[in-house]
């Protein structure tokens, strides 16, 4: 009985960063697990009302997978950096597929599902859609989303990642969160 | 928009929402007015901007991956009521990082399941599906009462799903976040986790993620290992354990919240190098350590902390969190928690070994606490005060010796004369609360007290066939007497006489059987003279504790056997009294060939066929005529008539007072013999006599707690009056002291059916056939599980097997009956009614029996005339089962049948 020598997330990240897509294969399943724990938090009835942790969930479910035994985070920032941007990439490809396979009648109606989620969780593929046009217009805001939202960063963590103030990224955050929701809005 | 108008817009965005609201439309009209051109489209922008803002202020609010689960939620709700192959899902148990756990029913079988149902993002991953199909499957061949049992593994839809037992209970972790377990329970657990690993190490299983998620505790106290083989669905490594969802362990940190399973692996694991059994000791080790103290022996702000203390530092002693802990059980966890495995124990045998030492050492103690008697205390000080200063002497007649215990704390102040008084005295006053410092220093002084013995048949070297009955006797004989002794667990004979003509190994058979010594022996016959040697090996290390040779006339062979008895009790601690001494040979007979009939006699009679038990009546009465004074002969004779209702169909009103003559006379005799008041109980039962049942058979226990056949009995009591926790707990008790007899796996079998546990009676019942496949009675009960399984052929050929080795016993061709009417072929079921019609008019049959099948036809009045008729005729062997053998369901409803329960006292 011998498990294999555990795979480097830092490693792993860093590869995909660079454009290893094995390295995406391999570190999915480690978010789908988080996905599912939290999944069972709703069923649980533990998580309605809850407002995002900042850093607690990215954290749980990142922290949890950096190599313990190889070298630290050097740098923090580019950790969170990169997390953030997995996350957005995992998420986003999770709720594409969720969506088709609504499309596909596979599931039960939502009407199942009442009282899970909240009517105010915006539409992850959409969102996606409107951050791409954000990063056009200005890529520092579009940033700012991606470590919040995505990376469940902090303001003073995702200052840390954009070095700015955190003034800078409460004026971005708000500016961003008006103008997507607009735009969420609008495409409904 | 452009970029440079967006960031125009944020400005203007920004800056309005620093004024207060009422002050941004002037704002608004100044900035705006001062631009040319697209002006009023800059204002509506930054205005809608505002408004957004207003509304958008929890947008964005729940992280995406909060948001992405509730999604993934909505699809697991949808699940419900939904049916997955042959299993309608009927609520959720909860969820983990593999997949989610629902409770469903197996519309084929009509029984509840767990069914696990995994990932489909995981099942996409040929490799790991491959892994854990393999795994599971092969982790459902460990066939272990604490291991849950997989049913199906299968695959439908697309969805990957895992059937299992339903082992209704909850987790070990919920059971310790409401109140804190008492040390016996913890034991419980702990000890039934341990016996599960250890069969799974046999096995070549390592379980990998041992942690209170992963226990399940029942009602009655039983525990089951789960997740087993779903360990390794991918390399479980650190990070994947971690996202064990439901399992973790919050502790509150700032800044995030972190931690989780990672606080139940050993360094090695934490490394991710090779683990083995050792690494789940470590596991069970800090489980344990957290059901005593409430918390985890390492732990840390952030899971880099908790890993740095699991690598580095030793864990706080349990004993300061509480301090009731016993220092044994704080020696025993500490030792699983060492960092370097091979400090650890080497096998979860000898862990298992320590753990029921211990619980033994525990449950003795809690005994002497309830059963010390001031009245000891006086006549030590008094016989004190008489002989002045000087110490008792530890044989001194007037000296009543009842524990082990206050021998051992004597014997230590003997060795500190000085002040010796006032220490006795305070030791002895305040010894209730002593018997903790007792395996402290008991231990510390003498090593650990021996508690366990199997007495392996001797050998008989001389090679004459005539000699035969001593070698039988004198084993048999010294497992009665040792088995008297206080807090000695002696092996019961129809379990080491399998070892009878074996050469054997003391150390092997005492693994096998779990003792911490064997006493072995040779019988030589030179003329007149008889040479016994004997030795007693310690089972750990194989040493000889003690050892002795004898050469004395044939006829001496009773002082033989009570010397070595003696001298043998000696050396396992047990100082004896004059009365306790006499104990030893209790309802004996000083005649040889008397003793020898006796043991032929219980030989046939453990048999349980109508002829061996028409023999065992001979032979008893034979012994009788022999010694005239044989308390234990008279016992077997009315144990004999007892069975009789049952094995041979005769009714109870002919059996009962033939059995109430002879018990008497063994009462008369001798009114302090277990085994009389065991028959007693029984007597009761067939009388109705439910609360006086009890008493016998507690008092019967109290008397002999290693009788097997008491306790056996005593959960027959609780079968009838359908106390089902209470039979199993008694029937394990008898299958400890018995483990190799078929009778008592059978009856556990019996006890897990009526609990509902289907499989674990299968389980049960086919271990029974594998020490005896001719044994009827695991058969029939093997049968009736089929029939709730509906699984008929497969019960029909069991009652069937049950009928040819019984020579169709009553009991039995009811059964197969049962079976017959179950499966539809209703004309052979007649046809065992008929037969069991001429039984009956030949005294061989129970109005029960045909009660038990007419009942399986839907006949419900001939069901109910029958067993009226066994009421009328006080015919009860059969009828005492009447509320416990529910004889159909339909039958709960029907007033007839309740009105009879009423009568005799039972209820549903």
């Amino acid at each position: 009985m011998q498990s294999a020598t555990p795979p480097n997330i830092t490693q792993l990240l860093i590869a995909w960063n660079q454009g290893d897509q094995d390295a995406l294969e391999q570190l999915t399943p480690l978010v789908y697990r988080e996905l599912h724990r939290l999944a069972h938090r709703y069923l649980a009835g533990e998580r309605q009302g809850h407002m995002l942790q900042t850093t607690a969930l990215v954290n749980e479910a990142f922290v949890r997978l950096i190599d313990w035994q190889g070298v630290e985070w050097q740098d923090r920032a580019h950790f969170f950096g990169v997390s953030a941007i997995l996350m957005r990439h995992i998420l986003v490809q999770f709720a594409r597929e969720r969506q088709a396979a609504k499309r596909e009648g596979l599931h039960v109606s939502l009407s199942a599902a009442a009282g899970i989620g909240t009517q105010h969780d915006p539409d992850l593929v959409a969102l996606d859609d409107a951050l791409i046009t954000l990063e056009k217009l200005d890529p520092r805001q579009a940033r700012i989303v991606e470590l919040r939202f995505f990376g469940g960063l902090s303001l003073e963590e995702a200052a840390e990642v954009v070095r700015v103030s955190v003034s800078t990224v409460r004026r971005d955050w708000r500016m961003a969160q008006a103008w997507l929701h607009q735009q969420l809005n609008a495409a409904t | 928009m452009t970029p440079e108008r967006y960031q125009r817009l944020g400005q203007l965005f920004g800056a309005a929402l620093e004024l207060a609201p009422d002050q941004r439309p002037a704002f608004l009209d100044q900035v705006c007015g001062r631009a040319a051109g697209d002006d009023e489209g800059l204002r509506a922008a930054v205005e809608k901007l505002l408004a957004s803002h207003l509304a958008s202020e929890t947008f964005l609010g729940r992280s995406a991956i909060d948001v992405a689960a509730a999604l993934f939620a909505q699809n697991q709700a949808s699940l419900l009521g939904q049916t997955v192959s042959h299993y309608q899902i009927l609520s959720l148990l909860g969820a983990g990082g593999m997949g989610e756990v629902y409770l469903a029913e197996d519309t084929q079988l009509k029984r509840r399941v767990a069914l696990k149902i995994l990932h489909a993002e995981l099942t996409n991953q040929r490799e790991p599906l491959q892994r854990f199909e393999q795994e599971a499957r092969a982790a459902s061949a460990l066939n272990h009462p604490n291991i849950l049992t997989i049913y199906e593994i299968g695959e439908t839809n697309g969805l990957q799903f895992i059937a299992t037992e339903y082992v209704g209970g909850e987790t070990l972790r919920d059971r310790l976040q409401s109140a804190p377990l008492p040390i016996s329970e913890t034991l419980d657990i702990t000890m039934q986790v341990v016996a599960a690993l250890e069969a799974a190490h046999q096995a070549g299983f390592v379980h990998r993620d041992v942690k209170p998620e992963n226990v399940i505790v029942r009602q009655d106290g039983l525990a089951k290992l789960v997740d087993f083989g779903i360990a390794k669905l991918t390399e479980r490594r650190l990070e994947d354990l971690e996202a064990e969802g439901a399992t973790r362990t919050l502790i509150k940190t700032s800044p995030g919240t972190v931690l989780g399973t990672v606080a139940y692996m050993p360094p090695e694991q934490v490394r991710g190098q090779t683990v083995d059994a050792r690494t789940d000791e470590w596991s069970l080790g800090a489980m344990l350590y957290e059901m005593l103290t409430g918390r985890l022996p390492f732990t840390g702000n952030t899971v880099n902390d908790t890993i740095a203390a699991i690598l580095k530092t030793e864990p706080e002693p349990p004993t300061s969190f509480n301090s009731e802990i016993p220092a044994e059980l704080e020696r025993i966890v500490l030792k699983t928690l060492r960092k370097n495995p091979e400090e650890r124990y080497q096998h979860s045998k000898s862990l298992l070994i320590d753990l029921r030492d211990l619980k033994e050492d525990l449950d003795f103690g809690a005994k002497l606490k309830r059963t010390r008697t001031q009245d000891n205390v006086e006549v030590l000080l008094a016989s004190e005060q008489a002989t002045g200063a000087q110490l008792p002497q530890m044989n001194a007649p007037n000296l009543i010796h009842t524990t082990s215990s206050a021998e051992y704390f004597v014997s230590e102040i003997k060795q500190h004369r000085r002040g010796v008084l006032l220490v006795l005295t305070i030791l002895l006053l305040t010894i209730g609360a002593a018997y903790l410092g007792y395996y402290r220093y008991f231990r510390a002084a003498s090593g650990s007290p021996i508690d366990s013995i199997a007495v392996v048949p001797f050998v008989n070297q001389s090679g004459d066939a005539a000699v035969e009955y001593l070698q039988d006797g004198l084993t048999d004989s010294l497992i009665i007497s040792l088995s008297r002794l206080p807090q000695l667990r002696v092996m019961a004979r129809s379990t080491v006489f399998r070892y009878k003509g074996r050469e054997i190994d003391p150390q092997t058979v005492g693994r096998e059987l779990g003792v911490r010594t064997v006493l072995t022996g040779r019988i030589l016959q030179r003329g007149d003279t008889l040479l016994v040697s004997a030795e007693l090996v310690n089972v750990a290390d194989g040493t000889q504790l003690w050892g002795e040779q004898y050469s004395r006339p044939t006829a001496d062979l009773l002082a033989v056997q009570q010397q070595i008895v003696r001298e043998i009790s000696s050396h396992l601690q047990f100082r004896l009294s004059g009365a306790q001494q006499r104990q030893l040979n209790k309802g004996g007979t000083s005649d040889n060939e008397a003793y020898r009939l006796y043991l032929s006699a219980r030989y046939s009679w453990n048999k349980r066929t109508a002829d061996d038990i028409n023999r065992s009546i001979e032979q008893f009465q034979q012994a009788i005529d022999r010694d005239p004074n044989y308390a234990l002969a008279y016992v077997g004779l009315a144990d004999c008539y007892l069975v009789q209702g049952t094995y041979a169909g005769t009714p109870t009103t002919e059996v009962m007072p033939k059995a109430e003559a002879a018990l008497e006379q063994a009462l008369r005799l001798d009114e302090t013999i277990s085994e009389a008041h065991a028959t007693k109980g029984f007597v009761h039962i067939y009388s109705l006599e439910w609360d006086q049942a009890e008493k016998e058979f507690q008092r019967a226990i109290a008397l002999n707690p290693n009788y097997a056949t008491a306790h056996h009995w005593y959960s027959e009591y609780f079968r009838i009056r359908r106390r089902f926790s209470e039979q199993a707990r008694e029937i394990k008790r008898a299958q400890e002291l018995d483990p190799l007899s078929p009778s008592m796996g059978a009856n556990l079998g019996r006890a897990y059916l009526n609990l509902g546990d289907t499989d674990a009676a299968i389980r049960e019942c086919k271990r029974a056939l594998e020490l005896n496949p001719k044994f009827s009675l695991a058969h029939h009960f093997l049968g009736l599980t089929y029939v709730e399984q509906h699984r008929y052929d497969e019960a029909i050929a069991e009652f069937q097997q049950a009928v040819d080795s019984s020579k169709r016993a009553d009991l039995f061709v009811a059964g197969l009956g049962v079976g017959y009417a179950a499966a539809g072929r209703r004309a052979e079921a007649l046809t065992m009614i008929r037969e069991l019609e001429e039984k009956y008019s030949k005294k061989e049959a129970t109005g029960f029996d045909l009660a038990l099948v007419y009942a399986a036809l839907a006949n419900d009045d001939e069901a109910i005339a029958w067993l009226e008729k066994d009421f009328a005729g006080h015919n009860m062997s059969g009828l005492i089962y009447v509320a416990s053998t529910i004889i159909h369901p339909r039958l709960r409803n029907d007033p007839r049948y309740q009105d009879l329960l009423q009568r005799m006292h039972l209820k549903l």
